[in-house]
């Protein structure tokens, strides 16, 4: 027995986000870019009548957006009141999975260690459990958890 | 003061409620720290609440209590049953005195010494006499009557989550009706869809009316602050609250509760006089501290205004030059109310002493920033000797904001409609762009003021060229600061005036620095709201005076009244003509079709008035926009048509009169070119009364009088009236005398209008009019001007 994750894929490789955060699974369809923003941040996007912050998760990992795919589907989740839209490569399944909280030692990466909190089992392989607030931080962080 | 009460007694009583299971612990384990805490917690605020009201027995009963909870709490006295008796005694007592208090009953004859006298530390043989507490819990609950007022204490976050559903819900209404606009009609949907919409916008109001609070509440705490702060400097002041109903958004309410108590600190502290000064400058001994408030659209205006010593502006002058904030030069060139407007500069405290109250210097800035921030504005008038007026002015709610929408390539932004000054387009040819360094700066009238592009704010495009043509096809938004600097944001076009419920942003988008907040457009798209304060300190946009006036260098000669500002215009007979700006409010353009003949008389309406409009002798085009310049004279607006607004320029010669045009005040060389003035005055006369008159009426001021120059002649000037210098000899229509006891009249001085420094009449003959008074000066220039 396990909590309901999301399964998405991020940048081509698989995550996970707990369950419990995802308010819904949305289309992104049109995103008013934020100029000056930092990368991660795509832009924002109306969802019924609301705004949501458009966070591109493969930006937030370091990564090029331009090199990946998308579907157009995102993630709507609340990190200290805010509603963030996830934007991943793709949302594929929703899975019933025990999370493991760490891998003993061996690395994912820096850019996914910072955002990792452990990894699940699916069917498909195992998964990143990403830690939502993480992503919404965006890499900047790295330099503040870093020092 | 009902309100007041009424939340007294629900505050008091919601605490009993809360702390009645703390009670029933403490007597369990007196030694209990947290539960004392609470329970000390509760008597010092129902003590501090004394304050405000009326009642020494709740007080000295709290008063009481507290003490000997203090001694317990510092660990000078062990709680023992005996005190924890006596303490629930006093609570009991208090649970039924603010009972009695809320039904409005006499309070229950009973003697509290007994009681009091337990809580001492040698009151302990007494003790045992104490009624041990019957039973708080049941017997209370039982004794509390049903509320006698319909009303219920709501958390605020609940109003705000009601709030910001009802928001959501008028977006996603917004958002419904765009999507039945584009399904296209269907009348039974439409009907049905126009009601819901109706009810949406009534809750909408009833909620907005919830979230506000009388301003009362404001109030509320500042006799006590009055009171202490007068008697600690050794003064008497006397606070005379007006207003009290006006009802203000609550957090608005609890954001500006700090920036007034500074200003009354200040006006206590600086500005107020000691008794015995006051008795010397002929003033009573007592001080008067006033506050009022109105509401003028969807703004608060609150104005506080003391009877003090005034401003004094020369050693407000001094100290900014010395603190490098103005130089020299600069000082000599701001009028009166930007020497004034110089106490909100950082830095700048006039006090000799720092006080315990007010002069850290620390005051003012503060004051300002914190106003700027939810949108609202501050501004000082003062007088010396006769006193000081802070007006506050303040959006009346923070979540709802009317706003500009623009555009710049393919993104939109909304500016918020508080700080635009105006809106020109680059093709007009009053704007000239200048290149002073790597700066760019805009010309328009006659001030020099900062630019920046929307795109260079952004990050994107080039910085604006100054060279012809690529600035034309933009739009300069001017905007104003609330300290009243002035610059320009270059955008591509102005989309939309709209009501933007502006929620707040994702931090990763609010570091960035240049937006405030993000909305949804009735389209349904996201829209940010730019940060305007932040662009411009960013930018450095500007300094605490950027906005310098251009040296009228090329005007040399001679110069009427430093050079009076007139707005040259092409009117619709192509003649070019010009209009002192004292008399412009402001240019609008209209519809054609908005302009009618009724009457006798062409009239025009504009924002929902009709008012006459001349300048329409000649050919009105067919169809299109016609410019029309809004004129005021203080107290009624005509509007008068052109083709386009050219230019603002001075004044510099004598003007030539027109003996055969009525219309036409004369004419000046301007800028080379002989231009015909258009006399304000008798537009009004003619337009707005039916009266016609022949040449622009005159007044006299008191000589030297520094007031009248500086604030009676704007308005005599606006109302038509060629204000005299000092010692002109001309035939004299009004003289304004601001003395009640002069008594050197002058012959040939027309009609007098007596002018007083004080808002009551002296005595119940006393004819002369409040200072202030405008609409009372106005008409009694009318009827001097009938007479």
């Amino acid at each position: 027995m396990g909590d309901l994750h999301l399964l998405v894929t991020i940048g081509g490789r698989r995550g996970a986000i707990p369950g419990a955060q995802v308010q819904s699974v949305v289309e992104i369809d049109q995103v008013a870019p934020v100029p000056q923003a930092p990368p991660h941040v795509a832009g924002l996007a109306a969802l019924r009548s609301r705004a949501l912050t458009v966070i591109d998760t493969r930006a937030a990992i370091g990564l090029d957006p331009a090199a990946f795919d998308t579907e157009g589907r995102a993630a709507v989740v609340d990190v200290d009141g805010h509603a963030y839209a996830l934007l991943v490569d793709a949302v594929d399944d929703v899975a019933d999975a025990q999370a493991t909280a760490t891998l003993s030692g061996a690395t994912l990466g820096a850019e996914w260690d910072r955002v990792a909190q452990g990894y699940l089992e699916t069917a498909a392989g195992p998964a990143v459990l990403v830690d939502i607030a993480q992503l919404v931080a965006g890499p900047a962080l790295r330099f503040a958890a870093g020092s | 003061m009902d309100d007041l009460l009424a939340e007294f007694v629900a505050e008091t009583r919601e605490m009993l409620a809360a702390i009645e299971g703390e009670l029933v612990a403490w007597e369990a384990d007196p030694g209990d720290r947290a539960r004392l805490d609470a329970i000390f917690r509760f008597v010092h605020t129902v003590k501090g609440n004394c304050g405000f009201f009326d009642f020494p027995r709740l007080e000295k009963l709290s008063h009481a209590a507290e003490s000997a909870l203090a001694e317990v709490r510092a660990g000078q006295r062990q709680p023992g049953t005996y005190l924890v008796n006596a303490v629930l005694a006093v609570i009991d007592r208090i649970t039924e005195l603010v009972q009695a208090i809320e039904a409005g009953k006499e309070l229950p004859a009973t003697s509290d010494e007994r009681l009091i006298a337990a809580l001492e530390p040698d009151g302990e043989d007494d003790c045992l006499e104490v009624d041990a507490p019957a039973g708080h819990g049941s017997d209370r609950r039982a004794a509390s009557s049903p509320a006698t007022s319909r009303s219920i204490r709501l958390p605020v976050e609940l109003l705000d989550r009601l709030m910001s559903g009802i928001s959501d819900m008028v977006l996603a209404r917004n958002d419904l009706a765009r999507r039945l606009r584009e399904l296209g009609h269907e009348a039974g949907i439409e009907s049905s869809f126009d009601r819901l919409s109706t009810i949406i916008s009534d809750v909408r109001d009833g909620v907005s009316r919830i979230r506000m609070q009388r301003i009362d509440h404001l109030y509320s705490a500042l006799p006590r602050l009055v009171r202490d702060l007068s008697a600690e400097l050794g003064k008497q002041v006397m606070i005379d609250l007006r207003d009290g109903d006006v009802a203000l958004d609550r957090e608005m309410i609890e954001l500006i509760r700090d920036p007034l108590t500074h200003i009354i600190r200040n006006a206590i502290d600086h500005g107020i006089e000691r008794p015995g000064d006051r008795l010397a400058a002929g003033k009573p001994e007592v001080g008067q501290l006033s506050l009022s408030a109105r509401q003028a659209g969807n703004r608060i205006l609150l104005a506080v205004r003391d009877d003090g010593r005034g401003l004094d502006v020369d050693r407000i002058s001094v100290k900014a030059v010395a603190q490098g904030i103005v130089t020299r030069a600069e000082i000599d060139a701001l009028s009166l109310d930007r020497r004034l407007a110089l106490i909100f500069e950082p830095g700048l405290s006039t006090a000799e002493q720092v006080s315990e109250i007010s002069g850290r210097g620390v005051g003012m800035d503060v004051v300002r920033a914190n106003l700027e921030k939810v949108g609202g504005l501050i501004r000082v008038e003062s007088e010396p000797g006769e006193g000081t007026l802070f007006v506050l002015e303040l959006p009346l709610t923070l979540s709802i904001v009317a706003a500009l929408t623009v555009a710049c390539g393919i993104h939109s932004f909304a500016i918020p409609q508080s700080y635009i000054e105006e809106i020109v387009r680059g093709n007009s040819p009053a704007i000239g762009l200048h290149e002073l360094g790597d700066s760019r700066f805009v010309q328009f009238r006659d001030k020099r003021i900062p630019a920046i592009s929307l795109d260079q704010v952004l990050g994107r495009g080039e910085r604006l060229g100054s060279d012809c043509g690529s600035f034309r096809n933009k739009v300069f938004i001017i905007i104003r600061l609330a300290k009243g600097e002035l610059f320009a944001l270059v955008v591509d076009r102005v989309l939309d005036n709209e009501e933007l419920v502006v929620k707040p942003l994702a931090p990763a988008v609010m570091a960035i620095g240049l937006y405030a907040g993000s909305t949804l457009l009735d389209d349904g798209n996201p829209i940010l709201m730019l940060d305007i304060p932040n662009i411009a300190a960013r930018h450095k946009l500007i300094s605490s005076l950027a906005t310098r006036r251009v040296p009228s260098s090329e005007k040399a000669g001679v110069t009427v009244d430093e050079g009076e500002t007139v707005i040259l215009f092409t009117d619709l007979a192509g003649q070019r003509r010009a209009m002192r700006i004292a008399a412009v409010n402001r240019i609008q353009s209209i519809d054609v079709d908005a302009i009618a003949y009724e009457g006798g008389q062409y009239r025009a309406s504009v924002d929902s008035m009709i008012l006459p409009i001349a300048g329409v002798d000649g050919p009105l085009p067919d169809t299109g926009r016609v410019t029309v310049l809004r004129l005021s004279d203080g107290a009624r607006e005509i509007l008068y048509a052109a083709q386009a607004v050219d230019d603002s320029a001075t004044l510099g010669s004598a003007l030539v009169p027109l003996p055969d045009s009525e219309l036409l005040e004369g004419t000046a060389l301007i800028e080379g070119v002989i231009t015909a003035v258009v006399d304000a005055h008798v537009l009004f006369a003619r337009l707005a009364d039916g009266a016609p008159v022949s040449r622009s009426r005159t007044c006299r001021l008191p000589d030297g009088d520094a007031w009248a120059r500086g604030f009676l002649a704007p308005l005599l000037s606006a109302a038509g009236y060629r204000v005299l210098a000092d010692g002109e000899a001309e035939p004299v229509d009004v003289t304004i005398v601001c003395k009640v006891d002069a008594d050197t009249v002058l012959p040939g001085t027309g009609a007098i209008v007596h002018i007083r420094a004080d808002r009551e009449p002296a005595h119940p003959g006393d004819t002369s009019i409040y200072r202030y008074d405008r609409a009372a000066i106005l008409a009694a220039l009318g009827r001097a001007a009938g007479g």
